[in-house]
């Protein structure tokens, strides 16, 4: 009887070791990202509280980005938000000698560190794939994408999409839509397409205070018809080639 | 006696303490929301302003705040600007603030562009 036990702890610990494989990848999350990155939640709920975060949440990764995109972005890590995870501690309101303009006319200017390259860890492709599946299993909004359903619109082309994110919602104020053309604050459009999943730019365009309560990126009350057309628009936009030579 | 001098105490104290709290709030939003375009010293030239084809209302400039009614300005920061026939690059913040975060925020501006009016006691509607 004894061994009969024996035996079955035996299998049982080795039964297991699927579930040990899947612990490693939240054990490799929690060494190399959890000393900047918000892993476990919830978002940060004052604005104090906010100023402290020092990179992007990921506890809700799972439903905001697209796998592809995070495998091949561990590997070669560029920034996404011009002016930084915080904006406020990248700008200063005197500009250097050289920047100031002839017209007079001042603006504020990005400083400090994100003039510079991102400092990020660089993944293999093997830590990559095992951390954005990592990633990937972090997904406790389910509820906020659940009734999010992208229809693929027809008839929307990148200049009707450019009309929509310029003229009718302002979103190129705080967000670029190429390389250095639009605002700094947000994050770069140009390749949400390919790093986001389409139900998270709904839901999160939506009402943003849903998935980051203090973010400074206002609720738009964009109509149904054109959420689904600037979804279509930021997707067609990621395809296109940025670097190509005109 | 004790008590009461104490109560009363507290009773000051909170009357003097409080404006500045709520004085310190609205500028906690000033800087986290309207910074990004209307600038560090509100002057409507934040950092995203380069690339704007209309640039954000320089809230420092006294003599176009003073053509302006307090309602306003709370409907500009409510509604967006197209609540009183400006920009729509000035977004509608009803859903990020409160009612009283948003009357914070009036407060505020007011601060920045018309400190000697508030000290008249100006009535600004």
């Amino acid at each position: 009887m004894k061994r009969i036990f024996l035996l079955a702890t035996v299998v049982m610990v080795f039964s297991s070791a699927p579930a040990g494989a899947d612990e490693s990848g939240a054990e490799f999350l929690e060494k190399q990202c959890a000393s900047c990155h918000d892993l476990k939640g919830p978002a940060p709920a004052t604005i104090r509280d906010l100023w402290k975060r020092d990179a992007p949440d990921l506890f809700y990764a799972g439903n905001k980005f697209r796998r592809e995109w995070l495998v091949e972005w561990l590997q070669k890590p560029v920034r996404i938000r011009p002016a930084g995870v915080n904006y406020l501690r990248s700008i200063n309101s005197t500009p250097p000698e050289n920047q100031k303009k002839r017209s007079g006319r001042q603006f504020d200017v990005l400083w400090g560190t994100v003039l510079k390259p991102l400092k990020h860890v660089t993944l293999s492709a093997a830590d990559a794939n095992k951390a954005a599946d990592a990633l990937m299993d972090l997904a406790p909004h389910y509820e906020l994408v659940a009734n999010e359903k992208y229809t693929n619109p027809p008839g929307v082309t990148l200049d009707s999409g450019e009309i929509l994110i310029d003229k009718v919602y302002g979103c190129v104020s705080c967000h670029q839509i190429e390389p250095g053309y639009g605002g700094y604050t947000g994050a770069e459009l140009y390749t949400a397409g390919k790093r986001l999943q389409p139900e998270y730019m709904l839901s999160y365009i939506e009402r943003p205070k849903n998935w980051d309560p203090k973010i400074w990126m206002p609720n738009g009350h964009v109509k149904p018809d054109d959420l689904q057309k600037i979804v279509k628009y930021l997707i067609l936009l990621s395809k296109e080639d940025f670097h190509a030579s005109n | 006696m004790r008590l009461t001098r104490m109560i009363f105490a507290a009773a000051v104290l909170m009357f003097v303490a409080s404006p500045f709290s709520y004085a310190e709030e609205a500028y906690l939003n000033y800087k986290q929301y309207c910074m990004q375009c209307h600038g560090m010293h509100g002057k409507g030239d934040g950092v995203n302003v380069p690339a704007m084809n209309v640039l954000p209302r320089d809230h420092s400039d006294n003599k176009y705040m003073m053509t302006r009614t307090n309602t306003e300005i709370y409907k500009a920061i409510k509604f967006g600007g197209p609540a009183v026939n400006k920009s729509v690059k000035m977004p509608a913040w009803g859903d990020t603030f409160t009612e009283q975060e948003l009357q914070e925020l009036v407060g505020h501006i007011r601060t920045l562009c018309c400190e000697k009016e508030l000290v008249r006691g100006v009535n600004f509607k």
